[in-house]
């Protein structure tokens, strides 16, 4: 089996975000706070609370050089200590840090996806390397993404920093390489239901969670060129045929007006034709490490209030990209 | 500091547009008279949605589309010479046709949609849905 662990914290999860070491784990449960656990003595208990948004958390990430956490909500702020107020034209959906711990990415239901600078002078060093962006101020926005026609979730920074990903409700996920004035950006449609939320496994990896319940994995080729290869689990990659479970079979019955959709897939649950773990969308993904550094191992959270731990060990044929 | 797909923009007056639209509609009744039924789809959805706010440009590119539609006998075969990169295109176009109510109309788009939605997926549904802006 794919699935390693599997703890249930809440009725619904909107999001989570593993502590450095992995000794707690903070996740919104659908409402305006943040929780935070701690793992103590083989038990999981709750040792913080933060309430720090009038609305719905909708992404949390905590900063593994700098132990900072930064939470973004539906109130269109950003709070990482400090506020971010009010850059962003309708709902923060998501957020990320980059690597260099100084710049933050955003995604809003407004479609646009924005890199923004942290920089606190006294608190952070500028490094000669990093160029204009430590030169900014805490809030200024260095970069405007604007790929999506429809709401835009998930991003997340490849481990170097140089790629970008995120993507849109519309079926479409985006690739956006040299994050500054000349963005290079792949922007790769795909057959199934949206994503909500991704990950870097590696510069040329990045695995999709959303509401087909099951990971999906998007790899780059030899020309850097990105596009979908497989789902993880029990479930295939079908390449044609409408065979998306019961809960499909029906309605499309209905709207050709035939027959032959009829009742034969329809007396088993859809999670359990597909073989999937989760049994409502999967909005979060967030890898694991061991003593700082990365696994094969990550987790997902959902709206069936589940936390999934995954192990990528047993997937041969993405040995390659990992 | 903006990126990406181009921005909405108005790019000719609606007159060029219509123009153009009625260019293409001489081509379609051509390609029809020849028997290429799938080579005038092709032509119809070409240059689509027109790219303007103007709903009169839009409904003289739908009228288009829909006799370039209307004209196809064989749906399965159109797929296997029609390129995906106009499944997106055509996705809007068969929910026009089915916002008509018009009997044949929705009978044409709905036999269309169901083998569309074979080849291209759900989400090729929801890009169609998703995108207020390039609205046919």
């Amino acid at each position: 089996m794919a699935a390693v662990a599997v703890h249930q914290f809440a009725q619904c999860i909107t999001c989570h975000a593993w502590s450095p070491d992995h000794s707690m784990v903070a996740f919104c449960p659908n409402n305006n706070e943040v929780h935070i656990y701690k793992l103590l003595e083989d038990k999981w208990e709750k040792v913080h609370v933060l309430q720090k948004h009038d609305q719905i958390v909708s992404g949390i990430d905590w900063s593994r050089r700098s132990n900072r956490i930064v939470t973004v909500s539906h109130d269109r702020n950003s709070w990482v200590s400090k506020l971010i107020r009010k850059k962003h034209d309708s709902s923060v959906t998501s957020v990320a840090w980059h690597p260099n711990n100084i710049l933050l990415a955003t995604t809003s239901t407004d479609g646009k996806c924005r890199v923004f600078s942290t920089f606190i002078k006294g608190v952070d060093t500028r490094e000669s390397k990093t160029g204009s962006s430590s030169d900014s101020k805490f809030g200024e926005q260095i970069v405007q993404l604007d790929l999506s026609f429809s709401w835009a979730f998930g991003v997340k920074w490849s481990p170097s920093g140089n790629t970008l990903a995120y993507v849109g409700h519309n079926s479409m996920i985006y690739f956006v390489d040299d994050v500054g004035p000349s963005p290079l950006a792949q922007n790769v449609a795909f057959r199934n239901l949206p994503l909500r939320d991704v990950l870097f496994f590696s510069e040329k990896m990045v695995i999709g969670v959303g509401f087909d319940c099951t990971p999906m994995v998007f790899a780059a080729d030899e020309s850097g060129i990105w596009s979908f290869i497989r789902f993880l689990g029990e479930r295939k990659a079908s390449s044609s045929g409408p065979k998306y479970g019961s809960q499909f079979s029906e309605a499309f019955g209905k709207l050709y007006g035939q027959s032959k959709h009829g009742l034969s897939n329809d007396t088993v649950e859809p999670s359990r034709i597909r073989g999937a773990i989760h049994e409502n969308c999967i909005n979060c993904i967030v890898p694991l490490r061991k003593e700082g550094f990365r696994t094969k191992r990550f987790s997902t959270s959902g709206l069936d209030g589940k936390v999934v731990i995954w192990d990528l060990e047993n997937y041969e044929d993405l040995s390659d990209y990992v | 500091m903006m990126a990406g797909a181009e921005k909405f923009v108005e790019a000719d007056n609606a007159e060029a547009i219509i123009t153009r639209i009625e260019h293409k509609s001489r081509k379609i009744e051509s390609l029809l008279k020849q028997n290429k039924p799938v080579e005038a789809l092709k032509t119809a959805l070409e240059g689509s949605p027109p790219m303007t706010r103007d709903e009169r440009c839009k409904s003289a590119n739908w009228i288009v589309v829909h006799r370039a539609l209307m004209a196809i006998k064989d749906v399965e075969g159109m797929f296997s010479s029609l390129d995906p990169e106009y499944y997106d295109i055509l996705m809007k176009y068969l929910y026009r046709g089915l916002s008509t109510g018009d009997r044949p109309t929705c009978d044409q788009c709905l036999r269309i949609h169901e083998k569309l939605t074979e080849r291209a997926g759900l989400g090729c549904i929801l890009r169609s849905l998703a995108d207020t802006v390039n609205t046919v």
